[in-house]
């Protein structure tokens, strides 16, 4: 035989079999060159020199897991839904002559092809494409100075290693497959299509009692705490449920409707509901892969969205005012430093307004009703509870408010005035050690801060008599790491375009330490780049998954069509014969594939409904209270991903049409 | 009574790309009688399929006319097609045509569901039907789940079941081994017998054997036809075998 026969004959299959294995093949570019652009961009040398780049690496690594992960489950998919169709072609080899052996080094040929094409193609298309998504990286992150983009040399051989042990792979169950079948499953195995799943009572029952539960917990978190602690086993229940009840379930309740003869052998039913239990049959699996894609598609982009939209919002709860500096009061000279940082105002032509200055304590308690304790109860510590009920004290002497505020109210020795940044604090009076202090009234404001929802724990200011007092109470209550003395602190917000403003907190921060080390700031506009890069970096990440884990719909619905369609022209021709009308029998089929296609969709926005309040709590942990956003980003990702979704479905179906006709 | 009359069929396929045409039949007149038993043989290539879907109504003739009953099939309008065929005809397909979505039962069923059948009516129907064609054992069952043989004797119940006024068969042996074969072609006979017409396309003459007249079809054309009369299976065996070997070497006019 001609050595290249082997090679020739794989080429014309792949050619004969394009209308899956381009899809197939495109699918493996994409992966490949989003592997190779995370681990690139990771990689970059100039990135490491940008403050917060720790927190963006972290993200962009767990990017890389995650892409990895999902090629070797998706490629696996793909590869065994071509070969399961290619049974059929397979056997007529064998019986035509070939045998295993040769079988296997066609296969074999076709995987070298199908990896020479798509390592080339998605490493070319990885260089080119990401250096764009580089740039457009440090835009979401507004990092300004340019930084170079090369070619990751590693970047190349990690991303062809990987891939390469992904195709071999793949290569190796091919030849499982091949090599424990006789000819005639060969020929009949692109038949029955996927492995019909067993339908039965219990294993619906577990879907339905793991969904329960996933939505129970969603619906039943209250706390951010809790919320980041279980939402991840809010997901698995949920993902468990989603298969049990694709694949048991739906044809659980279609048996169901199948008993009743009355209903079933309506001429309409009766073609619909067997229509659809072998439906879902075969496609079971299937949907639901569509489903939990879609719901991932959908929390990924409208928390990452949320939290990008949202973070302006946000960073004013950690920063009631711009700049905060605070040292301790006894051994720091305020005055210097206020004239430092008026000196370096003027260099840059920087203002400020809003400027307070006041003495103050600051310590840590825990909450038991109206007592406040010095050591925390160590072993409660898994206990939610624990963490609600640690408080932030700051105490303040009345003068410094009264002056800040220009009142003019007084206080006993036992009085306080108190300020609870959350809900109200309810009792009548507070106790520190042996003394009990009565609360004389409840603030609505405070020059240093604001009302605004506490996830976790209280934070309580409070007014004392005098310094005496402030101090007798932080001796009393201070842990062994906390200052020695009470503090002062000065702030003040300021005004500028950002980037003046970034560069004179640098500059104010280096030349007030220089004096001051033990002294400590607090910055907006510092820690704004933080929160860019944090926030930017979530954001760049949900999208280039969402995109990923689109691409991968996309994909399974085009196969499913192609499948389907592929059956469906038998079914219908012989439903013809039969004495079926011809419009009929395409209206029948067309609702049957509306249903099987929408399912997952549906599936995955009532996911995403139940989700809502988990994901708001847990965005609460980062601060981001505002609700309305949150709902309005997952409103406008359901409907724009909706609307993609149906143009994919639409444009897949009429590959399905065509072949029906 | 004359059930079934074909008048100078004609059917002319074109080619979808140009006008390469092919004369599929040429020119077929014959026709059947209320619960008469007829196999139409030929060479590949002679047109029997093209015949049998025109006579099922799936396909329009070229020109020609084709009486059921009375009622001239060519000319129903395509609105009424699909329940003039359900109501009238039964088919037998040689790769039996079963929907895979269906258990054997609710294939049976599938024409009786369409005509908007109860369920205690077809029932019924079912139960003296399968009986006979011993399909009993595996009405619950999937299409994929069961042999050929069985298949076969299901696809001729769902055929029979709505009582049609005629059942046709394209090489309905054609996909069985020698002994299901045989099987279902007592089946036939024994309809037969109960006053079913039948009209059945074979290439096997021992199928052909059991019908009460055989035509021969060459190039479009009804060639010649052999009736029992009085002969038995072996005597229309060789008959039928002999007008065949003349067929094939293309031999003159046997009349
Ligand atoms: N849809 C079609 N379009 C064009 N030509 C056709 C079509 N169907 C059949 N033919 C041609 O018409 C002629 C008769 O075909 P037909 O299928 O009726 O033969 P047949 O007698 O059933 O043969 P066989 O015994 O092999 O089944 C053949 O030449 C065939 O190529
Ligand atoms: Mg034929």
């Amino acid at each position: 035989m001609n050595k290249f026969f082997y090679p020739k004959l794989a080429l014309v299959n792949l050619k004969k079999n394009g209308n899956t294995y381009i899809p197939y093949i495109l699918t493996c570019i994409g992966s490949i060159m989003a592997f190779y652009t995370m681990v690139s961009i990771h990689s970059n040398k100039g990135l490491d020199q940008m403050p917060g780049s720790i927190n963006l690496k972290m993200i962009l690594f767990l990017g890389i897991i995650v892409i990895g992960i999902f090629a070797v489950i998706f490629l696996f998919y793909t590869n065994s839904f071509l070969i399961k169709r290619r049974k059929k072609e397979l056997g007529l080899y064998s019986i035509l002559g070939l045998e295993k052996k040769h079988i296997a080094r066609v296969l074999f040929y076709e995987t070298i092809f199908v990896t020479v094409i798509s390592l080339s193609l998605g490493l070319i298309g990885g260089i080119l494409i990401g250096k764009l998504l580089f740039l457009l990286l440090l835009n979401v992150v507004h990092f300004k100075s340019p930084l170079s983009f090369h070619i990751d040399y590693w970047g190349l051989l990690i991303t062809t290693g990987v891939f390469l042990a992904i195709f071999g792979l793949t290569l190796l169950t091919n030849f499982l497959q091949v090599k424990l079948s006789n000819p005639i499953d060969l020929l009949k195995g692109g038949q029955h299509g996927e492995k019909e799943p067993k339908s039965s009572w219990i294993v619906t029952l577990i879907g339905i009692v793991s969904l329960g539960t996933g939505y129970g917990i969603a619906l039943s978190v209250e706390t951010p705490l809790e919320a980041l602690l279980l939402f991840f086993v809010a997901v698995v229940f949920v993902i468990i449920g989603t298969y049990a009840l694709f694949i048991s379930g739906s044809i659980t309740l279609l048996k169901q409707l199948k008993k009743n003869k009355k209903f079933y052998y309506q001429s309409r039913n009766f073609i619909s509901v067997s229509g659809m239990i072998y439906r879902m049959k075969q496609n079971a699996v299937g949907l639901a892969n569509i489903c939990i894609l879609s719901t991932m598609v959908l929390v990924t982009l409208s928390t990452t969205v949320s939290l990008y939209i949202g973070q302006e919002g946000m960073r004013r709860d950690f920063y009631p005012l711009d700049v905060s500096i605070v040292g301790e009061a006894a051994n720091t000279d305020f005055a210097a430093v206020k004239a430092i940082v008026e000196s370096e105002k003027d260099k840059l032509k920087v203002r400020s307004n809003n400027e307070i200055s006041f003495d103050l304590a600051h310590f840590r308690a825990f909450q038991e009703s109206n007592h406040f304790l010095k050591d925390m109860v160590a072993d409660e510590s898994t206990d939610a509870m624990y963490y609600e009920r640690i408080s932030n004290i700051t105490l303040i002497p009345l003068d410094d408010y009264n002056r800040l505020t220009s009142g003019s109210k007084s206080l006993a020795e036992n009085e306080v005035l108190i300020f609870s940044v959350g809900d109200n604090y309810g009792e009548p009076t507070i106790v520190f050690g042996d003394e009990q202090y009565l609360i004389t009234e409840q603030l609505e404001s405070i020059p240093m801060d604001f009302k605004k929802t506490q996830d976790m724990g209280h934070t309580y200011y409070l007014i004392v008599k005098d310094a005496g007092v402030m101090d007798g109470i932080y001796q009393t209550m201070r842990n062994d790491d906390d200052p020695v003395t009470t503090l002062h602190a000065l702030m003040f917000n300021l005004d500028g375009d950002e980037d003046t403003l970034n560069t004179f907190s640098a500059n104010m921060r280096a030349a007030v330490l220089q004096n001051n080390p033990d002294i400590n700031i607090q910055n907006l506009y510092e820690a704004l780049t933080e929160l860019y890069f944090f926030f930017g970096g979530f954001l760049f990440l949900g999208v280039f998954l969402g995109s990923l884990f689109m691409m991968a719909t996309v994909l399974i619905i085009y196969f499913k069509q192609i499948s389907e369609g592929y059956e469906d022209s038998e079914r219908f021709e012989i439903m013809q014969k039969v004495g079926m009308d011809k419009t009929e029998v395409k209206k029948t089929i067309g609702k049957q594939i509306l249903m099987v296609f929408f399912l997952p969709l549906a599936g995955a926005i009532v996911h995403v409904a139940f989700a809502f309040p988990v994901i708001t709590k847990m965005l609460a942990a980062f601060r981001l209270t505002n609700i309305t956003l949150i709902f309005l980003c997952t409103l406008v990702g359901v409907v724009v991903y909706a609307l993609v979704y149906t143009g994919v479905y639409l444009l897949t179906a009429r590959s399905y049409y065509k072949m029906i006709h | 009574m004359r059930l079934l009359e074909v008048k100078n069929l004609k059917k002319i396929y074109t080619t979808r790309f140009g006008g390469n045409q092919v004369q599929a039949l040429s020119n077929v007149s014959f026709s059947v009688e209320q619960g008469e038993y007829v196999a139409i043989m030929g060479e590949s290539g002679s047109g029997k399929t093209t015949l049998l879907n025109i006579l099922a109504s799936l396909d329009k003739p070229t020109s020609g006319e084709v009486f059921l009953d009375g009622k001239n099939i060519v000319t129903i309008k395509d609105s009424e097609i699909s329940a003039f065929r359900r109501d009238n005809l039964g088919f037998v397909f040689q790769d039996f045509n079963l929907l895979d979505t269906f258990s054997i039962q609710d294939n049976i069923f599938l024409p009786l569901v369409l005509a908007q059948k109860n369920y205690q009516e077809m029932n019924s129907r079912l139960q003296s039907l399968s009986g006979r064609l011993e399909i009993e054992e595996i009405l619950q069952k999937f299409p994929y789940e069961v042999s050929g043989g069985q298949k076969q004797r299901a696809a001729v119940a769902r055929a029979l079941i709505t009582k049609p006024k005629l059942v046709l068969a394209d090489e309905p042996t054609g996909a069985l081994d020698s002994k299901a074969a045989m099987n279902l072609l007592k089946i036939f006979a024994a309809i037969n017998h109960l006053g079913q017409t039948i009209l059945m396309v074979t290439h096997s003459v021992a199928a052909a054997s059991h019908a009460n007249r055989v035509l021969f079809i060459k190039d479009g054309e009804i060639y010649n036809q052999i009736y029992r009369g009085s002969m038995s299976n072996d005597d229309m065996y060789q008959k039928i075998s002999f007008t065949l070997s003349v067929l094939a070497s293309g031999g003159e006019d046997l009349e």
